[in-house]
């Protein structure tokens, strides 16, 4: 194992090891009795380091070592739950660097990847339902709210031509499923084309209501709403049920949650209202289909050839964004 | 079978651990908010500690059992009656078949009590536990609250009935709660974003002194503390947000004291699993029964530091206690 540094006397960072060899450092940190957080790299934004992270889940749960309860990855770090009778913190810590050590180089990652599409709808009547309550009973003046979308203030945001512009990026990407949780089955989506990497700052102050299968954007993350709940993102969409307690479709048969973490989405059919209507009452009879492609990889090194080849388009979307956006108010 | 003649402010049935292991599909695992009170109820009927039985928060369930059974309630004082007889708290009791099962509101201090009946509530389990994780509405009876009406399915109980009526707790083992407008000493850890490279020493320093107000919007989901003017160590989030409790998302620890701009809350066990804000201290998970019988609104929390070693030690002595050689006969 590569060396490491001591805890520091505050005792929340419990051990430390820095980069070896382009693979980044690791961080572990005290998260009480039953949990462990282990955090890899510099806190930014790099979509990259959720293929390791996820890359390291999957060997963790092949071992499952005694005492292990949970992996809960996110972005670029891992939450474990484990018993500490069981398992103690420091055997727990050598066995996840080991593990993070032993994962094949990075270029040679291949993950297991479904493909999900699913049909969107775009500015709704459900998502202007929502803004509507939100203009009414919180807030009239919010600047991201124009002619009762949020659709038309992204656009504005990241300099597109308007809301339709806006539309067309969120399906022309495809969008990687790094995380899921705050409520069941809830996708933290990030773009996988840097090109289309829209980014929007969130509601001030949240809403207080978000109907279920609302898709919504904060920062660079996408999310679409489970169940109906209060909420920060901006929503612009509305797609079938992607959570169901009832189990009702064969989509839902092995877990009331149709998403998981190294998931892709990608949005399409686009449909309206009366469409995505009739799909969401299939759902609950059973008779709708969800598109998944189950045996799905993603080849890591091809992904990391394929953002070298539109480095050059994406500085430039992400130069044309940042101006755009020092023009337009933040909520 | 338990029959409901009324659900009262909010009745759950849970069982303990409650759902582990599906905090990444992003459920919390729900259970007993006070698991010392739930699994003593269960070990003074002859129960697996574990085995499902009711949350009653702040009152006024009425049920009828229609067999035998034993039964024991532990927790806050509801002046909980069996056919108009005033019963004692951590004490178990024979019920035949019509009798009633009356809770009052609560009595003093304390906010939740929890009801254990032999055999356990045999409801479904739903991935994996019985425990109602009612934001997910999954678990417990259809994912609800009791209402009037509900018949709750009973397990059989193992343990022949006549050994495990009139046993009581060891009164040196029953908690006594502070009153409504004091303060309640709650052990946790250093968090995993605390000093010194997002709270100063100072802030950390404070956070364990204060005496914390506890919200009255505070439940199952998460006990919300007052705002605090924190110095913080960075004058952002970066990449996380603009505010310097914002970070890239990570998974939430069960008990974590959340810092969302300058709010702390605790996330308690119906909780979010995963999110941007920072966590600068964990509660012992041995101390979390205790925010089941505080007061939203009313009572205080003073945050007690321990270490990683005395948090894993509290627990162990905690599982110790809860067992069959801590009651006597009454």
């Amino acid at each position: 194992m590569t060396e490491h540094t001591a805890a520091q006397p505050s005792g929340v960072i419990l051990a430390t090891f820095p980069e070896h060899n382009g693979r980044p450092g690791v961080v572990y940190r005290n998260a009480g009795d039953s949990f462990l957080l282990v955090e890899f790299g510099e806190m930014v934004f790099d979509l990259t380091m959720s293929f390791r992270v996820l890359g390291l889940d999957d060997a963790i749960k092949r071992h499952q070592p005694e005492g292990l309860i949970e992996v809960i990855p996110a972005l670029r770090s891992v939450l474990i739950n484990y018993d500490s009778r069981a398992l103690p913190t420091k055997r727990l810590i050598e066995f996840v660097q080991a593990q993070y050590e032993e994962l094949p180089p990075f270029h040679d990652l291949v993950v297991p990847s479904r493909i999900v599409e699913l049909p969107i709808a775009f500015d709704d009547k459900w998502t202007r339902e929502a803004i509507a309550r939100y203009v009414q009973y919180q807030r009239a003046d919010a600047p991201n709210i124009i002619n009762g979308t949020n659709s038309e203030y992204a656009a504005r945001y990241n300099g597109l031509r308007d809301k339709e512009e806006f539309f067309e990026y969120i399906m022309a990407t495809d969008w990687w499923n790094a995380a899921l949780g705050f409520f069941p089955g809830l996708p933290f989506a990030y773009p996988l084309d840097p090109r289309r990497a829209v980014v929007i700052p969130k509601y001030n102050p949240t809403r207080h209501w978000t109907p279920a299968g609302t898709i919504g954007i904060a920062g660079p993350c996408l999310a679409i709403y489970p169940v109906e709940s209060a909420g920060g993102y901006q929503i612009f969409a509305h797609t079938v049920p992607i959570y169901d307690p009832q189990q009702r479709n064969p989509a839902f048969r092995e877990s009331p949650v149709l998403l998981r973490p190294g998931d892709r989405l990608r949005f399409r059919p686009r449909v309206t209202d009366e469409e995505l209507e009739t799909m969401i009452q299939a759902v609950y009879d059973g008779t709708y289909q969800y598109v998944i492609d189950e045996t799905a990889t993603f080849d890591v090194g091809e992904y990391l050839r394929f953002l070298d080849s539109v480095r050059e388009e994406a500085e430039a979307f992400r130069r044309h964004q940042a101006e755009a956006a020092a023009r337009v108010p933040i909520p | 079978m338990l029959e409901v003649r009324n659900g009262g402010f909010e009745t759950t049935v849970q069982d303990y651990p409650g759902r582990i292991g599906m905090l990444s599909l992003g459920f919390a695992p729900a259970g007993p908010i006070d698991d010392y009170a739930f699994r003593f109820a269960n070990v003074l009927v002859g129960n697996p500690p574990g085995a499902a039985g009711l949350e009653i928060t702040a009152g006024g369930l009425v049920v009828a059992f229609h067999d035998e059974r034993a039964f024991a309630v532990c927790g806050a004082d509801m002046d909980a009656r069996l056919n108009g007889q005033r019963i004692e708290l951590w004490r178990s009791y024979r019920a035949r078949p019509g009798d009633l099962l009356e809770f009052d509101y609560l009595q003093g201090s304390g906010f939740r009590t929890y009801l254990a009946v032999s055999g356990g509530i045999e409801v479904p389990p739903v991935l994996g536990s019985r425990a109602t994780y009612l934001p997910g509405s999954v678990g417990g009876l259809e994912g609800r609250k009791l209402q009037a009406g509900d018949r709750l399915p009973l397990g059989e109980p193992s343990i022949d009935l006549g050994r495990v009526i009139d046993r009581r707790v060891q009164a040196h083992l029953v908690p006594g709660y502070p009153g409504y407008n004091e303060v309640w000493e709650v052990e946790a850890t250093r968090g995993p974003q605390a000093d010194p490279d997002y709270m100063t020493r100072e802030d950390m320093d404070a956070f364990f002194s204060h005496h914390w107000k506890l919200d009255a919007a505070s439940n199952r989901t998460g006990y919300r503390l007052d705002i605090y003017n924190w110095q913080w160590a960075r004058t952002s989030g970066g990449a996380g947000g603009g505010h310097p409790s914002n970070i890239i998302d990570n998974g939430y620890p069960v008990g974590a004291v959340n810092v969302c701009g300058d709010q702390p809350i605790i996330l308690c066990v119906d909780g979010p699993t995963l999110g941007g804000f920072i966590c600068n201290a964990v509660v012992a998970k041995a101390a979390m029964w205790k925010l089941g019988q505080m007061v939203p609104g009313w009572s205080y929390i003073h945050f007690k530091e321990v270490s990683l070693e005395e948090a894993i030690d509290l627990l162990a002595r905690q599982d110790a206690t809860i067992s069959e050689e801590n009651l006597e006969r009454s």
